[in-house]
């Protein structure tokens, strides 16, 4: 049977017909050769053949249905049967839809973050090149020896996400883009759209300085013109030139950002004077993408590459550092690895929550398909004559069961279809959740292939997984009364243990969130605007914070070159004066201006704050004061370290509370605050700014005060608690998906509960008429339901609680300030399940209740 | 009165017969479904009639079984008709067929005339 035998079909009725009318005119032609006339001997081979038409339709019967036209009329029979029962089937569609929906809605998440192939030429083979360990960023010296590796490598790319202030004065925009190494492009294998792409020219330092936009920029802001290419970007005050267009769908390599615009790193010190010092070796900041040559292994690549590792690298590092630093680049280890999917720092916050989110959502579904099974199993019972009747008149046990499992399959589809809409809209949403506009989250989320094929292969496990059990139940040949329903209260139990699981999840993620919200930082972070500026060490910052403190509304300000939990940190080796210093950084430094502490509300619990004549002076806070000075007061001493390269000698003068810097988790290490306008050089610095009342119109003003102070920056103003609450963006995420998916879970087992208790009334309705009628009290009837109720809850709390105390260990890393079995959550989360399985449970109890004798015992 | 005397003359196939009948006919060659239906009944002397209806349907079974082969040509009259011809399994089938109807045909021939019956051994 094949798609043929369907076409071909009419092509058969056409021969059939013509082979009964071959038979016609031969038969005529025979009385006519025995000297009948032509109208007598027609007339009687009419009579002899018959009805044409029935000979038709019985000789086609011989032909056979095909697969497909059962399938067409199985089909037919289920959509007339949905159609029939609404109730059933919105029930049934809606918990579909919302389990296959949510796995959809995951999934395509870990796809776009996790799986999607970048869209360049042959992502299979491109590769991932860094050093053995955590860190998967190599310097720009590294990257320029790899590349030099022709006889290895056929194309070495070294890329990193970046900021662009673009546009005139007192008109710049940030735009993301990338700055890459000239192999880049050639390295992706990428064509042009217009102009061309980089080339490692470009990348030579005293090259001009030129970009490449993406087909999205090109579009957005040149409305598609040819003519955009040859035109002058200002980036960073600087003309740069646009020599080509990207071809569509590119939007760059780190996965989830958008790199708009790429320039050539040599450039960096023409377009951001101030960051030129990452060309140098010391700064580990590009992500590496190479292709090995044609006919050599990633194997062969990595033993050569070893083999003359320790030579080449001699260029790539500095002969003024230390021994041992050397060794750190002469002596790593280098690690190839698969790299077609591109590099994400997302993956690392995210990769872990979205397979465990994978994890929930799979459980979701399980808890779906368990009440549309129930649902199934409740209406299979429903139909048992009519299956009856169907098997008396001969249709085959197979015949039947693939016709229930093609209603599955139907309630399964359409609830996909409806799932994947849903889905569409979930993660886009969840997406914006997770953005913010500092480092905002791009991804396609539009169905691709990947995420409908996972979808369908879903919805047809779960047909398979709800529609099998009351498929094979209903044509059981001998139709059992006891056997009935045997399978309907386990699956209500499974379906209770799974919501306890996932309701403790949530409750573990909830109570996360709300311990790391809980968490004490140091410092106070409402009200507090921040303002970075873009680095260029302008002799008038002490004036620009003398214009920010002027604007109406403002209590506080002060500068900083780093701000609480902003993700970037800075640290150097420091030791008591007389110690030996230590080789490895040793404390967190912060470049602190006067009035920082008062601004961020740090308490101090000794000495002074910062002011605007200090030298050489430091705050310790309270860890370092505790590690260093144990005992001791450390106001008055003074230590030794090496700070930005250059040797120090600092006289402590203050001792601040502990601040998280590096994270809510994180426990308290060593800070020095050192004097922001004694430190050396051009210095990155973000404005603090209290204020007194509502932020948003302050922050307009503040806006203005700045870019009127520096028109060739861009200027951006946030909040101190946005940046808070980024950190928490992972935790967020969890106790807001998990609590919702635990929610969702508890309705489905409720509808669950209620339906088969509901049921169960409904079939009982006579045994529980004629209890009434010898006497039997209403309390009692609800009694004896929610009894019933109770045990099948139970039942499922004494399995799901095991369950869940081992799965929560699973989890363990991602919680915070409690155990994964946690008591409280755990009882908690039984003690909702109870109360929403009562009131599941009272509304079928009371309608036992009120079952009137009388009629219950007509009841047939 | 015509359908009435046709009746009367024609004998009742049993199942499955009329499908040996049509492997039987088509051992000498491929035919098309009315020289099928006209060889028949000169074979059986007009006793056996087979209707239209009844012949098309067995032979799309039999093709459908395998047992027969269709193939479009062109009669002696220059008409195009479809021939159907024997399969190997065909063969094998009617050799079957043939044995087993022998068989019967003994069988109730000796319960009909227990007194000619010699016994086949």
């Amino acid at each position: 049977m094949s798609w043929k035998d369907v076409f071909s079909r009419t092509r058969r009725d056409r021969e059939l017909e013509e082979e009964l009318q071959s038979h016609l005119a031969m038969a005529v032609r025979d009385r006519m050769e025995r000297g009948e006339d032509a109208d007598t001997a027609a007339q009687a081979v009419r009579r002899e053949f018959g009805n044409r038409a029935l000979i038709q339709e019985t000789t086609r019967d011989m032909w056979g249905w095909t697969w497909l036209e059962r399938l067409a009329q199985d089909l037919r029979y289920a959509a007339r049967g949905m159609r029939r029962s609404p109730g059933f089937t919105a029930v049934a569609v809606a918990s579909l839809a919302l389990g296959i929906g949510a796995n959809t809605a995951i999934f395509s998440l870990v796809d776009a973050l996790m799986l999607r192939w970048l869209p360049v030429h042959d992502p299979q083979s491109l590769l991932k090149v860094k050093f053995s360990g955590p860190i998967e960023s190599l310097s720009y010296p590294v990257v320029r020896v790899l590349d030099e590796q022709k006889e290895i490598f056929s194309g070495v790319a070294g890329y990193s996400g970046w900021t662009f202030a673009v546009g005139p004065s007192g008109a710049i925009r940030n735009v993301r883009g990338a700055l890459v190494t000239g192999s880049y492009y050639e390295t992706l294998g990428l064509n042009p759209t217009l102009g061309r792409l980089l080339a490692p020219e470009d990348d030579l330092p005293g090259a001009p300085a030129v970009a490449v936009i993406t087909h999205g920029y090109w579009n957005r802001q040149f409305s598609r013109d040819p003519a955009a290419v040859g035109q002058s970007l200002r980036i960073g005050g600087v003309p740069v030139t646009i020599v080509g267009v990207t071809p569509p769908g590119f939007s760059g390599t780190n996965v989830g950002e958008i790199a708009d615009i790429t320039v050539p790193i040599a450039a960096l010190p023409l377009v951001k004077p101030e960051a030129a010092g990452l060309l140098g070796p010391g700064n580990s900041w590009l992500r590496v993408l190479a292709r090995v040559k044609d006919g050599m292994s990633v194997q062969q690549a990595g033993a050569r590459l070893s083999a003359v590792w320790p030579a080449v690298s001699q260029r790539a590092i500095s002969p003024a550092w230390p021994l041992d630093r050397k060794k750190g680049v002469t002596d790593a280890v280098i690690e190839i690895q698969p790299g077609g999917t591109g590099s994400t720092y997302l993956r690392n916050l995210f990769g872990k929550p979205l397979l465990v989110l994978m994890g929930v959502v799979a459980l979701v579904l399980l808890i779906a398909c368990a009440n549309v099974a129930n649902l199934l199993l409740a209406r299979s019972a429903a139909r048992q004559r009519e299956m009856a009747i169907r098997l008396a008149i001969g249709a085959g046990r197979g015949r039947i069961v693939r016709q229930v499992l093609t209603e599955s399959a139907l309630l399964s589809m359409t609830g996909a279809t409806a799932g994947v809409v849903l889905a569409w809209f979930s993660s886009n949403f969840l997406v914006h959740t997770l953005s913010n506009d500092q480092l905002p989250i791009v991804f396609d989320l539009t169905p691709n292939t990947h995420v409908l094929a996972f979808t369908a292969a879903v919805a047809i496990v779960t047909a398979l997984l709800f529609g099998l059990a009351p498929a094979l139940q209903s044509t059981a040949l001998k139709p059992n009364p006891r056997r009935r329903s045997f399978l309907l209260p386990p699956l209500v139990s499974v379906q209770v243990a799974l919501s306890l699981l996932l309701l403790i999840g949530a409750g573990l993620f909830i109570r996360t969130l709300r311990n790391l919200e809980n968490v004490d930082p140091g410092f106070r972070s409402e009200g507090v605007l921040l303002v970075d500026l873009d680095g260029r060490r302008s002799a008038d910052t002490r004036e620009l914070l003398d214009t920010v403190r002027r604007v109406p509304g403002v209590l506080a300000a002060a500068i900083s070159t780093h701000t609480p939990l902003s993700g970037s940190t800075w640290s150097d080796p420091v030791a008591p004066a007389g110690q030996p210093l230590p080789k490895k950084d040793n404390a967190l430094f912060i470049g602190a201006g006067p009035g920082f502490f008062e601004t961020m509300r740090i308490p101090l619990l000794a000495g002074r704050g910062f002011t605007d004549h200090d030298a050489n002076v430091a705050v310790v806070n309270e860890e370092f004061a505790r590690r260093y000075f144990a005992g001791r007061n450390p106001v008055g001493q003074h230590l030794s370290g090496r700070v930005r390269g250059d040797a120090a000698d600092l006289e402590i003068v203050g001792i601040a509370r502990n601040t998280t810097q590096r994270g809510l988790r994180a426990a308290p290490y060593p800070a020095v605050y050192v004097s922001y306008f004694q430190l050396k050089g051009d210095v990155q610095g973000t404005l603090e700014i209290r204020a007194a009342g509502a932020l948003s119109p302050l922050a307009a003003q503040v806006q203005r005060a700045v870019q009127s102070k520096l028109p060739e920056a861009s200027i951006e103003v946030r909040t101190l608690s946005a940046q808070v609450d980024r950190t928490m963006a992972q935790e967020r995420m969890m106790a807001t998906l998990a609590g919702g998916f635990g929610t969702l879970a508890l309705v489905l087992a409720c509808v669950g509960l209620y339906g088969l208790l509901n049921y169960g009334v409904v079939r009982r309705t006579r045994e529980i008429g004629i209890r009434m009628a010898l006497g039997a009290q209403r309390k009692g009837v609800i009694a004896a339901e929610v009894k019933r109720a109770v045990a099948l809850v139970a039942a499922g709390i004494a399995l799901g609680l095991p369950v869940a105390a081992l799965a929560a260990k699973g989890i363990r890393s991602m919680l915070f300030g409690l155990a994964p079995t946690d008591p409280t959550t755990l009882a908690g989360a039984a003690l909702v399940l109870i109360a929403a399985a009562l009131v599941a449970a009272y509304i079928p109890a009371r309608r036992a209740s009120r079952v009137n004798p009388i009629t219950a015992l007509r009841h047939d | 009165m015509a359908k009435t005397e046709r009746y009367q003359n024609r004998i009742e196939l049993i199942q499955g017969t009329l499908d040996m009948l049509i492997l039987q006919t088509l051992r000498w060659g491929a035919q098309h479904g009315y020289g099928i239906s006209q060889t028949i009944r000169a074979g059986s002397g007009d006793v056996l009639q087979v209707e239209t209806g009844s012949l098309y349907p067995a032979l799309h079974r039999l093709e459908k079984q395998g047992w027969i082969k269709a193939e479009w040509g062109v009669s002696e009259h220059n008409q195009r008709a479809k021939y159907y011809r024997l399969t190997v399994a065909g063969k094998k089938q009617l050799a079957a067929e043939s044995d087993r109807w022998n068989q019967l045909s003994t069988a109730i021939a000796a319960l009909m005339n227990p007194g000619e019956s010699e016994g086949p051994a």
